[in-house]
């Protein structure tokens, strides 16, 4: 069993199957311990001589009903109880994305992408199990456990309570080797793990290895790991082969101890004292109540494993669906429309949880229709700049206004609708090519799909393919290049049909014919709307109506490219570094002449 | 288009030949030699193992003959609680042994197991390390990866548990029907005759539910690639408003899981109780009949046949089902050991010649006599190359995709062998040199730079315990490297991440220069990036790769015009042919190919202007 705040609902919500279900458990285990009983009578009616045929044939009518309720309610406890925890265990994976798909970027930063999908597999299969065997095993062991130790108590006390010692022991002793064994089983995974990343890492790098003729320390390497690996499963192994040997072990001492005990007692009723009144049927009963005892017993011991897996597990899971969502609607104010006028004053900004600031003192303004461009090294604050129009993080008020209205006031859902966002790394998803440019408008026609493939200039390439734009990107389906995955990326935001479009240095992997035509496309397209160009050449952007000119955070500058040329000495230095390169060039211009 | 698509195609290809086979080509007779073959140095293990496991099986099966026998004695007059003590002394004895040789037998076999899987998947550990560029371009890491790791650990379960498994089932079914044929001949055969139904039973329900759980595993798989790729671009769905429409995504796969879930449990939630009923039925047969005789003997007949039947046919189930169960992981062994020895069947493709020579020195000339290469047959990449480089030459190859540049590179280190021609080094043809002597005189830069996760320090020595930390910080001074590794907090030690991913192309360029010149090369190739590379880095680099042209000679495939304009020479390539030589001066004189590639170059790297055309 486990409980807490996400679950509780559960077992309200699934009262009926779980009631059910626990119904169902009893009815099998009464049953199954109904047979004992009858096998012992018939065994002490062949040795007193007495068995009459009707009583054996209306034996075997009880066995039969007593199979067919077994069917039954076996059936009914399976598909209600394990049911259940499937069906739970669907719930919460689809708490656990709805409430993922709320939290901001910080959280998905500070979690990488393996944690959070260990959540959802691994963390909520241990739940599950813990909640299916937890009914099932406390609805055994409550009601198997007594009603079989009732029994025996009813036959004969004193042999009931000696045999509880060893039945005690050897759930003391499995609990403690089963603790050992979780932590040698841990140790055995890590060992595994390591075999495959060694291996993985190796085989990718294998081109190195055999470049530097590694190949021999490599094999030394992997031996060390490979022992390793071998020893620490040898090490599970024997815990596990310990507690199936002393398990079995007690099993058989236990039937020793009833047999002799019990021929012990039926001595004495036969010779000196018939008042313990212990038969031979009594014997096979007391025997069969005991193995009736072995499974819950066992139930109970692995139960206590899982349990604290489990207990784990639901931490980690609370602890994500307990995330705070930061990104929220607070009292927003109603527009109609946003023209996507955009001020940025005196911003500051530091991403949540830490406390230096990624952007200073930064005042901006873009009209709309503008087209401006931001410039600057690698980690100077351009894409943050970008980033917090999108509302991906909270900011103090009054520092970003859209349209004069602070972007903190404005709803989320207008603010993105607003935007047309071309992102660093052209992420895709695993779909047709026509779903992934018709991403933000499901039901948008071939047609259409195929203008904005044209105005990417990816449209030729889609052709290509045999399935055209029902294309199945990614994992199982055909791989595209980083240039047609940034094409398709920026299709996918035109689609949109935005106001304002932002490309995050999004051409940098096509050639410079692909990138002319883009760039000439959107100029076609840009008509009345604002575009936004981060880029890492000044080539690519001096033509732009405005350039932002960034440096460790700040904005240094923001004009034409001859204004910053002419004002700002580190831009200078930036254009004059990236002409170094472009000098050969230069002087064959003039040997050309 | 750019380089990034024709590995595209490459792989396209590849993909086609390796539509996974579900007809096993080798017999499971030349799969169980070839698994011996692994077993036959531990072969007296397995019989001591077996030996010990058939004491095993007594213990597993003695308590319902001593509870018949107890139960035999109390009925005779002279039952005596001595005999009954000596009874059971000599059960405690039986079990104390018994749990000694289970023990003993457990841990001989998996300790066996563990060395034999160890052995098998150091062989292929091996065989993968050698493959030839071409073979492990046919084979997805990942694949490979698996025939390490999961393969070899479904071939140990086929020695320790299924093989074990199978015989100790068949063992315990065998002793049980013996005791039960001694007992009584006639009782044994009603007793036994459901047992069939139980097998059949087992064995079609484990073929239907491998589908049910195929099909769980499937969804869960469905489910886990879904979330691992929303999870990782949950901005663009957050940026797009489109979370509405991932939730439906998301809820009609996790719809798809439970309902396949649901099935499985269904599946089960019918067989288990059916067996059970069959096992009621057998109890009923047993009580039944054996009753009916002891009644019709007039009680001359002894009790304890009936206490004896009645718990063995319980202890028949068990083994019954799992010997059915073990057919079928029996046949997944096999798939596995099968895919392995595909591997171990590779034929060695580019190995040491017989009479291969060891170079201790190797002053650099390398020369292309008529060479002619070609990946698939009958297209050729290379159509009769020649040219010779003299030591400590500098030499650039450039043309368009496709031309064979790259190319020529690995034919040098002989990543493949060629079909036509000869290649020299300092005259001996490179066939005739040892691999591992060839290799260690050449240094490799390859186009992406490939880091192991581990330090900075530990990327350049390549885990090379002789090599010092001065050593490595000379090399990283030499090649400029060492200016960013120093501004890094634990500098040298700084944790590379899987694949460098912390570090930038650029970077990683350098740290691949310094690796190079750290293992002392005769010869340096390098396969220049194309990527963009921040400019500040990019100077770094140009005058790294200046300074490296004086160690030996240097063969490189251009992509920059400042690197081309350093060469000595420069060859220019077209569809596999040297279509033009010279320096870059005399080319550019001649107006040829390579003055046409040199202005797309030079627009390239000047171009990336939305509107600008204005070239004076």
């Amino acid at each position: 069993m486990i409980f807490g705040k996400y679950i509780n609902r559960y077992y309200l919500r699934y009262l009926h199957l779980i009631l059910l279900g626990a119904a169902a458990l009893v009815v099998v285990d009464y049953a199954q311990l109904l047979i004992p009983d009858y096998q012992g009578s018939i065994v002490d009616s062949l040795i007193e001589g007495n068995l009459s045929m009707d009583y054996l044939r209306h034996v075997m009518l009880r066995f039969l009903m007593i199979a067919a309720a077994m069917f039954i309610g076996r059936f009914a406890w399976r598909v209600t109880i394990f049911g259940t925890g499937v069906r739970v265990e669907a719930d919460l994976r689809d708490r656990l994305f709805v409430h993922s798909e709320k939290l901001s970027q910080t959280y998905f930063h500070k979690n990488k992408v393996g944690a959070q999908m260990a959540l959802y597999t691994n963390d909520l299969n241990a739940i599950r199990e813990t909640f299916g065997m937890g009914i099932l095993t406390l609805v055994d062991a409550l009601f198997l456990g007594s009603l079989a130790l009732y029994y025996m108590f009813r036959i004969n006390v004193m042999l009931t309570l000696l045999l509880s010692i060893p039945m005690f022991l050897m759930a003391l002793a499995g609990g403690i080797i089963g603790k050992f064994m979780r932590v040698k089983f841990q140790e055995r995974q890590k060992a595994f793990e390591n075999l495959s990343d060694f291996t993985q890492e190796n085989f990718s790098g294998l081109s190195v290895i055999k470049a530097f003729v590694k190949e021999g320390k490599e094999l030394l390497s992997f031996r060390k790991i490979n022992k390793d690996n071998a020893e620490k499963n040898v090490i599970f192994l024997r815990y596990a082969n310990l507690l199936y040997v002393v398990i079995l072990v007690t099993i058989n001492l236990i039937g020793f101890i009833l047999i002799g005990i019990g021929s012990y007692l039926i001595i004495k009723t036969n010779t000196t004292n018939p008042e313990i009144g212990f038969s031979v049927g009594d014997l096979t009963r007391f025997v069969s109540y005991f193995s009736s005892l072995v499974w819950p017993m066992m139930a109970i011991s692995q139960l206590i494993n899982i349990r604290s897996q489990g207990k784990a597990s639901y931490k980690r899971i609370k602890a994500l669906l307990d995330e705070p969502i930061d990104i929220v609607d607070n009292n927003p104010v109603q527009v109609k429309v946003l023209r996507g006028e955009i001020t940025y004053r005196n911003l500051n900004f530091a991403y949540p949880g830490t406390d230096s600031l990624v952007l200073k003192d930064i005042n901006l303004e873009i009209k709309p229709g503008e087209s401006v461009g931001i410039i600057g090294r690698t980690g100077c604050g351009k894409t943050t700049l970008v980033d917090l129009l999108l509302r991906l993080y909270n900011l103090e008020e009054n520092t970003l206004f859209i349209d004069g209205i602070d972007i903190m006031r404005l709803p989320i859902k207008q603010v993105r609708d607003l935007f047309g966002y071309v992102p660093q790394d052209n992420f895709l998803f695993s779909d047709t090519i026509h779903n992934n440019i018709a991403f933000a408008h499901e039901s948008m026609p071939e047609e259409e799909v195929k203008h904005y493939a044209a105005l990417a200039d990816v449209a030729g390439n889609i052709e290509e393919f045999t399935h055209q734009y029902q294309t199945v990107l990614g994992e199982r389906g055909v791989t595209v290049s980083g240039g047609q995955k940034q094409r398709i990326s920026i299709a996918r935001a035109l689609a949109k049909d935005p106001k304002v479009l932002i490309l995050d240095d999004s051409i940098s992997a096509v050639d410079s014919k692909t990138e002319e035509t883009i760039l000439a496309n959107l100029q076609e397209f840009k008509k009345d709307r604002t575009i936004i160009l981060i880029a890492h050449r000044v080539s690519s952007i001096q033509n732009l109506d405005k350039i932002v000119f960034m440096d460790n955070g700040r904005i240094l500058g923001v004009g034409t490219h001859e204004e910053l040329l002419a004002n700002i000495k580190l831009y200078q230095d930036l254009v004059d570094l990236q002409k170094l390169e472009e000098q050969v060039e230069v002087a064959e211009g003039d040997a050309h002449e | 288009m750019s380089k990034k698509e024709k590995t595209t195609k490459k792989k396209k290809i590849v993909e086609m030949t390796e539509t996974e086979q579900n007809e096993r080509k080798m017999s499971d007779g030349v799969i169980t030699k070839r698994l011996l073959k692994y077993l036959m140095p531990y072969i007296w293990y397995f019989v001591l193992a077996l030996v010990l496991m058939i004491f095993a099986i007594f213990g597993d099966i003695i308590l319902p003959v001593l509870l018949g026998g107890a139960i035999d004695l109390l009925q005779t007059p002279d039952a005596s609680l001595t005999k009954i003590i000596i009874l059971m002394i000599v059960a405690l004895m039986i079990t104390l042994i018994y749990a000694v040789t289970e023990y003993s037998q457990t841990m001989i076999l998996q300790k066996t197991g563990q060395k034999i899987l160890m052995q098998i998947r150091e062989d292929v550990f091996w065989k993968i390390e050698n493959f030839s560029t071409a073979q492990v371009n046919q084979n997805p890491i990942g694949r490979l990866v698996t025939r390490v790791t999961n393969d070899t650990n479904a071939l140990n379960d086929l020695y320790t548990k299924v093989f074990v498994n199978l015989i100790r089932n068949v063992f315990t079914i065998l002793f049980i029907i013996v005791i039960m044929l001694v007992v009584d001949v006639k009782m044994a055969l009603i007793t036994l005759s459901l047992m069939p139904l139980v097998g059949l039973s087992s064995f079609f329900f484990h073929r239907y539910s491998r589908k049910a759980h195929r099909r769980v595993r499937h969804s869960v798989s469905r489910l886990n690639a879904f979330l691992s790729e929303n999870l990782s671009g949950m901005k663009i769905t957050q940026v797009f408003n489109q979370e509405k429409k991932k939730h439906n995504e998301f809820r009609e796969r996790n719809n798809e899981w439970k309902n396949s879930s649901l099935r499985s449990i269904l599946l089960f939630a019918i067989f288990r109780p059916s067996i059970y009923v069959l096992f009621i039925l057998t109890s009923m047969l047993v009580l039944y009949f054996s009753s009916k005789q002891i009644v019709d003997s007039n009680y001359t007949i002894k009790v304890s046949t009936l206490v004896i039947f009645y718990n063995y046919a319980g202890m028949l189930f068990n083994p019954i089902q799992q010997l059915a169960e073990s057919f079928n992981a029996l046949q997944a062994g096999f798939a596995s050991s099968e895919r392995i020895f595909e591997i171990l069947d590779y034929p060695d493709d580019i190995v040491d010649n017989p009479d291969a020579i060891e170079l201790e020195e190797i002053k650099g000339d390398i020369e292309f006599q008529h060479v002619w290469f070609s990946y698939e047959p009958n297209e050729w990449i290379l159509k009769d190359v020649s040219f010779k480089v003299n030591t400590k030459e500098t030499v650039a190859f450039v043309g368009a995709t496709g031309s064979g540049k790259t190319t020529i590179l690995s034919l040098i280190v002989r990543n493949y062998d060629i079909q036509k021609g000869r290649i020299l080094i300092d005259g001996i043809d490179i066939k005739k040199i040892k691999l591992s002597s060839l290799r260690s005189k050449i240094g490799q830069m390859l186009q992406d730079v490939f880091l192991f996760s581990g330090t900075i320090a530990s990327n350049i020595s390549l885990n090379d315990e002789t090599v010092t930390m001065d050593e490595i910080k000379q090399a990283c001074e030499y090649v400029n490297a060492s200016k960013f590794i120093e501004k890094l907090p634990n500098q040298y030690e700084e944790e590379v991440r899987e694949r460098g991913n912390n570090f930038s192309s650029g970077q990683r360029q350098l740290l691949s220069f310094a690796r190079t010149i750290l293992h002392k090369p005769s010869i340096l190739i390098l396969d220049e990036a194309t990527a963009n590379i921040d400019t500040e880095t990019e100077v770094l680099i140009q005058d790294s790769l200046k300074k490296m042209m004086n160690i030996g000679t240097m063969l490189i495939v251009a992509h920059r015009l400042s690197t081309i304009q350093h060469a000595d020479k420069i060859y220019v390539l077209r569809l596999g042919k040297i279509i033009e030589s010279g320096t870059h001066q005399e080319l550019i004189a001649k107006g040829g190919h390579y003055k046409e590639l040199y202005e797309l170059q030079s627009q390239k790297q000047k171009m990336q202007i939305p509107k600008n055309n204005n070239h004076h």
